[in-house]
C-alpha cells in the first residue's frame, strides 16, 4: 500500500472521472475530440479496464485487481482452450496470464495501448511459452523475441525503410499541431525531450494521473488523424 | 533496403497475431514483419481485429464455467515488479551477434534470427553450391539458413508440406517469379519447382516437412532427407 497517499488520489478508481475533465476542457474541442469524449462516457459506465489496471500496478489495489479478474479469466480460459485443446492446460493459463497481470501491472502505462491489448498479449505469450515448454522445445527463442514490445521494436528496426518514415514523421508533425495545447505539451515532454512520466509530470506542473490521461488522449487522436486506428 | 514484394496472407498474420502458428514459422513471419513495413501494420491491423473477436467472445460461450477460486488470493500475496528497476534496462536493445558474414560482405539479421543463431551457425555443404546451416527452434520444423553460392541450383523438389523462405541477401528465382530481399515465399504440396540463383542468396527457411526431390538422380538423396529432418525435430520421437 505504500505511495497510496503520494499518487493513490490521481488515480482512484472510485473517481474515474477526476483528472479526465480537465484534459479537454484547456482548448476548445473539435468535433473528433467531442465525439471521443462522447465515446469514452458511453464506456465508461463503471471503472475502465486501464483504471482498474493501473490502479493494481500503483496502489496494489487488490479490489481492482478482483474487478479485472472476474472481466478476464473467462476470456483468458476461452483464448487457452483455442490454442492447447487442453482444460487443464487452459485453466494453468488462467493462473499464469493474471499473475503476469499482477506482477507486470507496475509497468503498464498508457502509452503501451489499451490494457485490453495489453492482457491479450500478455496471455498470447504466456501460453505460446507454456506450450513451448510442454512440448519440450529448445528455450533458444521465446514469446518476447517473436513479438519485441514497442519500445524495444521501434529502437531495434535496422531496416526501416526511410523514405516512408520520413513521410510518417512529416504528417504526425502536422496532426500533433491540431491537438489542444495540453496535449501537445504532454507529449513533447515524453516523446520529444524523452522524460520519464514522472519528470514531465513535474516539469508541467500537474498530477502524474492528469498527465496520463492527457498522454493517452493525445496519442489515441493522433492514431486516428493519421489513421492508424478507427 | 528495397521493400518486398511477396508477403504473408491476411490469414497467415492473423493466425501469427493469435499465436497460433509453431515457432519456427512465428519466427519466419516476426522476421519478416520486421523487414516490411507494410505487414508490420497490417498485422497490427488483425491483431486489433483478433482482440475485438477475443472480448466479444466469450459472451456466446455455454455456461461452462470453469473454479477459479483460491487463484486471487494466491495471485495477489505475489510481489509485483517495481516499474523503475524493469522499465529501462526494457528500453535498451539486446546485445545480440546480429551480422552473417558472407565471402565480401555481411548482413545485419532480424532481431529474432539474430537470437536463433546466437548459439552460433555450423554451415554445411550440399549439393549444388548450396550451404546450409540449421538452427534448432522447435521439433515441428526444421529451420536453416540456406547460403546458395552464385550460379547455383537446388535439384527439382516438391513439398509435403509448407516451406517458407525469407531472403535475406541477394536473390533466387524459381519457375513462379524472381525473389529479393525481405520477400516471403510460400511453397505447398502443390508446388514443384527448382530454386536457381544467379547473384547468389541467402535465405532463411522453415519447412514442416521434409522435401521430396523429384528428379533424376536426386531422388536418391530422399531417405536422407528425411533422415535429416527426423534428425532435426528428433526429441519429438
Amino acid at each position: 500500500m505504500q505511495n497510496l497517499s503520494a499518487v493513490g488520489n490521481s488515480i482512484s478508481v472510485r473517481s474515474p472521472q477526476r483528472d479526465r475533465p480537465r484534459a479537454v476542457t484547456i482548448s476548445e474541442k473539435t468535433p473528433l475530440e467531442a465525439e471521443m469524449e462522447q465515446a469514452e462516457r458511453e464506456i465508461s459506465a463503471g471503472p475502465t479496464d486501464e483504471e482498474l489496471l493501473l490502479a493494481v500496478g500503483v496502489s496494489q489495489d487488490r479490489q481492482a485487481f478482483n474487478t479485472l479478474f472476474q472481466r478476464f479469466s473467462k476470456k483468458i480460459f476461452a483464448m487457452g482452450m483455442k490454442l492447447t485443446r487442453n482444460e487443464q492446460l487452459a485453466h494453468d493459463l488462467v493462473q499464469e496470464a493474471l499473475m503476469t497481470v499482477w506482477t507486470k501491472a507496475p509497468l503498464y502505462d498508457l502509452d503501451r495501448g489499451t490494457a485490453q491489448s495489453w492482457i491479450f498479449t500478455l496471455t498470447r505469450n504466456r501460453c505460446f511459452d507454456m506450450l513451448r515448454k510442454k512440448k519440450r522445445q529448445p528455450q533458444t527463442i521465446s514469446s518476447d523475441d517473436i513479438w519485441p514490445q514497442e519500445g524495444d521494436a521501434e529502437m531495434s528496426f535496422v531496416h526501416e525503410e526511410q523514405g516512408s518514415q520520413a513521410v510518417e514523421i512529416a504528417q504526425i508533425e502536422r496532426f500533433y499541431t491540431e491537438l489542444p495545447v495540453a496535449q501537445q505539451a504532454v507529449i513533447e515532454q515524453i516523446y520529444i525531450f524523452d522524460r520519464t512520466h514522472e519528470e514531465a509530470a513535474a516539469e508541467l506542473e500537474i498530477p502524474l494521473g492528469t498527465l496520463k490521461s492527457r498522454l493517452r488522449l493525445g496519442v489515441a487522436k493522433l492514431r486516428v488523424l493519421i489513421g492508424v486506428e478507427e | 533496403m528495397t521493400s518486398a514484394n511477396h508477403h504473408p496472407s491476411d490469414e497467415v498474420l492473423s493466425d501469427f497475431a493469435q499465436g497460433k502458428l509453431s515457432t519456427g514459422m512465428s519466427v519466419a513471419l516476426s522476421a519478416h514483419i520486421e523487414l516490411c513495413q507494410s505487414c508490420r501494420q497490417r498485422s497490427s491491423e488483425l491483431e486489433s481485429r483478433e482482440i475485438v473477436a477475443w472480448l466479444q467472445a466469450d459472451q456466446m460461450q455455454p455456461s461452462a464455467s470453469p473454479d477459479f477460486s483460491g487463484m486471487l488470493d494466491l495471485i495477489t500475496s505475489q510481489p509485483q515488479m517495481t516499474g523503475e528497476a524493469v522499465v529501462e534496462p526494457d528500453r535498451e536493445p539486446a546485445p545480440l551477434v546480429s551480422e552473417i558474414h558472407m565471402l565480401d560482405h555481411s548482413i545485419t539479421l532480424p532481431r529474432v534470427l539474430a537470437k536463433a543463431a546466437s548459439n552460433g551457425l555450423v554451415w554445411h555443404k550440399l549439393a549444388g553450391g548450396i550451404n546450409q546451416a540449421q538452427v534448432q527452434i522447435d521439433n515441428e520444423t526444421q529451420c536453416e539458413f540456406l547460403y546458395m553460392t552464385p550460379g547455383s541450383q537446388v535439384p527439382v523438389h516438391r513439398h509435403q508440406g509448407n516451406e517458407i523462405t525469407l531472403v535475406l541477401d541477394g536473390g533466387f528465382e524459381d519457375e513462379f517469379g524472381h525473389y529479393g530481399p525481405s520477400d516471403f515465399v510460400v511453397r505447398d504440396r502443390r508446388d514443384q519447382h527448382q530454386p536457381s540463383t544467379e547473384e547468389g542468396c541467402l535465405c532463411f527457411a522453415v519447412l514442416d516437412s521434409p522435401l521430396t526431390f523429384t528428379s533424376g538422380l536426386a531422388r536418391l538423396f530422399n531417405p536422407i532427407n528425411n533422415y535429416r529432418f527426423r534428425r532435426a525435430t528428433s526429441q519429438r520421437y
